[in-house]
């Protein structure tokens, strides 16, 4: 404590009164900072969200007035062969797409963490692909993966490699989606890996450094270590967004070749806007949420347990 | 034991070791490796101004013609003159900035009561914040659109602009970076008297640009790019943002292509922009020196 | 800082509620109903380029020739986005008064209660010479009894073909006496894996496009796509697997180029790697001034059919004299004369039979290389595709059958027994 706090503490002392409690709480206090976010979230989030909860109760095709049928979506949908087949391509697609882009993102943070002629323009190439709007990326990698004219296969054919079918082919599609999307988002990864690496107190580098360890060790046991939150956060929020996998789907693909790329929210939008089936999308979109909720709340406290915060 | 001498610090600004290795190539290798990765990353960007550079016809083959025969920079201005760009930039822009002040503030509160207070319910009211990032917009885009006809905001910058004032993303990441920080600051402050909010705005945020220079761009990108919700609550076409307003000229066909990626490509600019901007923020802060305890 | 952020907040919400005020700036607004008998209506439209110009100037033209009503076109996306902002605008209350909608949406819209039966107001008015219509596109408007719309749009599938690899090829060009046989065997001499040219093109996305192709070669080899009761599935008939056949062959031999569904084939063609398309007037402005190309009709099995794509305009009830005043612009849109202005400026095709003896339609035929083909085709296009709500679930199965045989990755024969199967079910379950 500082002398100042001192002389403060024995002159000004005084009991506070309950009001003055109240104010001074940390409740009051929370809720208060939370207020604003609270009550845009509440209406603008919560309230669609609940509004969508009852159209799953619904057979409604959001052109005639729908008429409740109490949980028959959902058992429809537990029975729901394709259902199933979309919540396996989502999965697949998530376990890959998540470790791939987070790691590639540090790889890249590190790499553009450093004062080199040109820094400037790479963070900027790399953050490019994130603002190209999906409808341009999609017609891209359409191109660059065309089975007859595509570029990639020019290249395959060049060494002497066989030429694949890659979006036209049902095995492979779902990868070429997985390249694609990391592609688009690493930028995102970077920059949030970028401005966490900004955050690390140079004096633990340096002491680590003074110590004699090598690069690589500093790296390991003091960079990685602290950078856990932003790990935490681009796992959970990459994860949350893989499971919701839609736009590039729905420009390239359009969920084929034969089902191969129909993830859970391209088959909700099936459901809805081309078989006029709302509420059963609305039904898929809860399973959905629970089923993101869940794995959100495993990581989060996982992330408890080994994401450390410097304080 | 830290060491705040100034030629510490500027050898710290990398992570090589102090001493560098001769090297035997003119340039860092660090180019190796960055320059292959930029192409990739640009390699849609310079396909999409090749293409705006060509004629309509040379834009009309599959196979796409890699080399055009000349550089027709006038299908810019035809573009910009064929709809009304200077609003679709205008509206963009209001979108845009509004939201991300207003994400940046609101994140920013709180962002930091999660972080940093202890209240009654604060862990529920996370996982529910934090929930609302998981219900697919397709599902959601109907019932707010109710509630904001109910607004009276249906065709307006204002109906674009109030569903996005403040979203969980933000307060998530700002709450992972918040917990970064050492807190003996924040105590030290809040023993000499300072309010939380003085603590917030006075020695958090300031440490924080990073953190705020990223949420920022994020949220600028997203307002930027933004089309679905656009589509549903905007009519008429002079209120409308850019990525709507180029779905105009974008017909089920493509005759044009040359102009659609001009119009996207022109589209693109202000992000870059934005990044350039934000980017200075990037660099570390010079204010963290380091805590004598 | 703190007062920084007030004033942005403050700016926010100003900027919010100028924004509520300056709609009213517009020349309509959905909100404003009759004044002093005056009446505004809106038209959502999905027009890009030259159609975009196009409907601008007529309803213009409208406008100034009918003082009494102001018909505001409003742009509301593309394709299925488009659907997403008119459900909003029902759900809200508050939807358009006319909206161009796509032809296979027409049975669901029919169950919307405020969308408008027109039967009743083209019963009263002759005028509207309503048979003088397409029958494609009257068959799109009428779902059980009631009329949900006006003809928008019509097109049909016929055959392209690049001249210049035929003479390289040494076969004779298409004719309109072509038989699948005929076709078969071009597209496989036209083929040329070295040259990567194709002799055909077909969309393989299995969406709508890849199914309708399929029906038109079904249609011509005599079968049909549901039984007359519309409850079973027809298709899996010896015609249907002749078609599939026929796929089968072609792809086998890898004579087609498949659009994954992002419609590049038409640039494919236009850089001279294949030899026909079968595709529909929409193509041409993408086509013309790059390969020497001809139309002509669809090859025959059994007879020359080909299928239509058509449109509509819907109708909804803000009240009656909204509804009259659309219904008066409808009518007036869709005139002989009027139909010819629109078709002479963006290639689509007459709507309307007549349309054909006008003076000003040759005009429209030169303007538009070998759109005089599909104009005429349009008398094949005597069958149309189920207008049932169930449609679109249909068209999702027959599509994957079709692309995994496409695909070789499944024989004609178990993709149309597996499809009919699941078809029926679909037919089957209560709705």
């Amino acid at each position: 404590m500082t002398a100042r706090a001192e002389v403060t503490r024995g002159v000004d002392y005084r009991r506070p009164s309950l009001w003055q409690r109240i104010i001074a709480s940390e409740h009051l206090a929370g809720w208060a900072f939370v207020a604003p976010a609270v009550i845009l979230i509440a209406v603008f989030a919560l309230i669609p969200i609940g509004w969508s909860l009852l159209l799953s109760f619904q057979a409604n095709n959001l052109l005639a007035p729908g008429h409740y049928i109490g949980l028959a979506n959902y058992r429809a949908l537990s029975k729901d062969p394709q259902f199933r087949a979309a919540i396996g391509h989502t999965i697949v697609y998530t376990v890959i797409f998540v470790p791939v882009s987070v790691l590639a993102a540090l790889g890249l943070a590190v790499a553009l963490n450093r004062k080199l002629r040109g820094i400037r323009f790479y963070r900027l190439a790399v953050f490019i692909p994130l603002v190209t709007s999906t409808v341009a990326t999609g017609i891209v990698f359409l191109w660059l993966l065309d089975p007859t004219f595509g570029l990639v296969n020019y290249a395959l054919h060049a060494l002497g490699l066989p030429q694949q079918g890659f979006l036209q082919d049902p095995n492979q599609a779902l990868y070429c989606i997985v390249v694609m999307t990391v592609w688009g988002w690493l930028g995102f990864d970077v920059i949030v890996y970028l401005a966490a690496l900004q955050g690390i107190p140079q004096d633990l580098l340096e002491a680590s450094e003074i110590d004699g360890a090598s690069k690589w060790a500093t790296f390991r046991s003091v960079v990685l270590p602290l950078l856990g939150p932003a790990t935490l956060f681009l796992v959970v929020w990459s994860t949350i967004n893989a499971l919701q996998l839609f736009d590039e789907i729905y420009v390239t693909t359009h969920g084929g070749p034969l089902g191969a790329t129909t993830v859970i929210v391209y088959y909700l939008y099936q459901q809805a806007f081309q078989f006029f089936n709302a509420g059963y999308g609305a039904a898929i979109a809860y399973v959905l949420f629970v089923g993101i909720l869940i794995i959100t709340l495993f990581q989060l406290w996982v992330g408890r347990k080994r994401v450390y915060y410097v304080s | 034991m830290a060491s705040t001498s100034t030629a510490a610090v500027d050898r710290l600004v990398r992570l090589d070791a102090p001493e560098k290795p001769r090297r035997r190539l003119p340039f860092s290798p660090w180019h190796l490796f960055l320059a292959p990765v930029a192409v990739i990353m640009l390699l849609p960007l310079i396909w999409m101004v090749i293409l705006s550079l060509e004629t309509s016809s040379e834009a009309q083959s599959f196979p796409p013609v890699v080399l055009p025969t000349g550089l027709h920079f006038h299908n810019y201005v035809t573009t910009w003159n064929s709809e009304p760009f200077g609003n679709f930039f205008l509206n963009s822009a209001i979108y845009s900035l509004t939201t991300v002040a207003s994400n940046l503030l609101f994140c920013s509160l709180a962002g930091y009561a999660f972080a940093r207070l202890k209240f009654w319910g604060r862990d529920v009211l996370f996982i529910v914040l934090l929930a609302t990032l998981m219900v697919p917009f397709q599902v959601l885009l109907i019932p707010t659109f109710l509630i904001v006809k109910h607004l009276g905001l249906v065709d307006s910058v204002g109906g674009l602009i109030m569903p996005n004032l403040c979203s969980a993303f933000g307060i998530f990441m700002l709450r992972q970076f918040f917990r970064t920080l050492p807190i003996e600051l924040e105590e030290a402050a809040r023993i000499d008297g300072t309010s939380r909010l003085g603590i917030l705005f006075k020695i958090v945020l300031p440490l924080s640009l990073p953190a705020l220079a990223t949420l920022g761009i994020i949220q600028f990108m997203w307002s930027w790019n933004d089309f679905l919700w656009p589509l549903i609550i905007i009519d008429t076409a002079s209120h409308a943002p850019l990525q709507l307003g180029l779905a105009t000229l974008q017909g089920a066909h493509r005759s044009h292509w040359n102009l659609v990626m001009a119009g996207t490509v022109m589209s693109q600019i202000p992000m870059i922009v934005a990044f350039l901007i934000a980017q200075r923020w990037f660099i570390r802060s010079i204010a963290f020196t380091g805590i004598k305890q | 800082m703190k007062r920084i952020c007030l004033l942005i907040v403050t700016g926010a919400l100003i900027v919010s509620g100028c924004g509520g005020s300056s709609s009213t700036s517009s020349p309509a607004t959905t909100s404003s109903a009759s004044s002093g008998g005056h009446v505004n209506i809106t038209l959502w439209h999905g027009y890009t380029d030259v159609e975009g110009t196009a409907i601008k100037a007529l309803t213009k033209q409208f406008n100034a020739t009918h003082p009494n009503i102001t018909v505001t076109p409003q742009f509301y996306g593309n394709s299925d986005y488009a659907l997403q902002k008119v459900l909003a605008a029902i759900a809200g209350g508050k939807p358009p008064d006319i909206s161009y909608l796509y032809g296979s949406w027409a049975a669901n819209i029919a169950t919307n209660p405020t969308t408008v039966n027109l039967a009743p107001y083209i019963q009263k008015d002759p005028s509207w010479n309503w048979n003088d219509f397409w029958l494609a596109a009257r068959n799109v408007t009428t779902v059980k009894g009631k009329i949900i719309g006006v003809p928008a749009l019509i097109d049909n599938l016929a055959l392209v073909y690049n001249k210049k690899l035929f003479a390289q090829a040494g076969i004779p060009l298409p004719t309109p006496n072509w038989t699948w046989t005929d076709f078969e065997n071009a597209a496989l001499k036209l083929t040329d894996p070295s040259k990567k040219q194709f002799g055909w093109a077909y969309v393989n996305d299995a969406s709508e496009d890849t199914v309708w192709r399929f029906w038109a070669m079904l249609w011509q080899a005599g079968g049909s796509i549901l039984s007359p009761d519309g409850k079973q599935a027809a298709f899996d008939s010896a015609a249907g697997l002749k078609a599939m056949t026929l796929l089968q062959t072609l792809a086998k031999h890898n004579a087609i180029y498949l659009d994954d569904g992002s419609d590049v084939y038409p640039g494919v063609f236009n850089s001279g790697h294949i030899g026909m398309l079968w595709t529909g007037p929409w193509d041409l402005s993408q086509i013309t001034g790059h390969q020497p190309y001809g139309v002509t009709i669809l090859p025959a099995d059994k007879n020359h059919q080909t299928i239509s794509g058509p449109d509509n305009w819907v109708v909804f009830n803000n009240g009656s004299a909204r509804v009259n005043a659309a219904v008066t612009f409808l009518k007036w849109f869709t005139s002989p004369a009027i139909d010819l202005e629109w078709a002479t400026m963006t290639g689509d095709l007459p709507l309307r039979a007549s349309v054909s003896k006008l003076p000003g339609y040759n005009a429209f035929v030169q303007k538009y290389p070998g759109i005089g083909e599909w104009a005429a085709n349009l008398a094949n296009a005597t069958q149309s595709r189920p207008v049932t709500t169930t449609y679109p679930k249909i068209s999702t199965v027959v599509g994957q059958a079709v692309q995994s045989v496409l695909l070789g990755k499944a024989d004609p024969q178990q993709a149309l027994s597996q499809a009919a199967q699941q078809v029926n079910g679909i037919l089957s379950a209560p709705s």
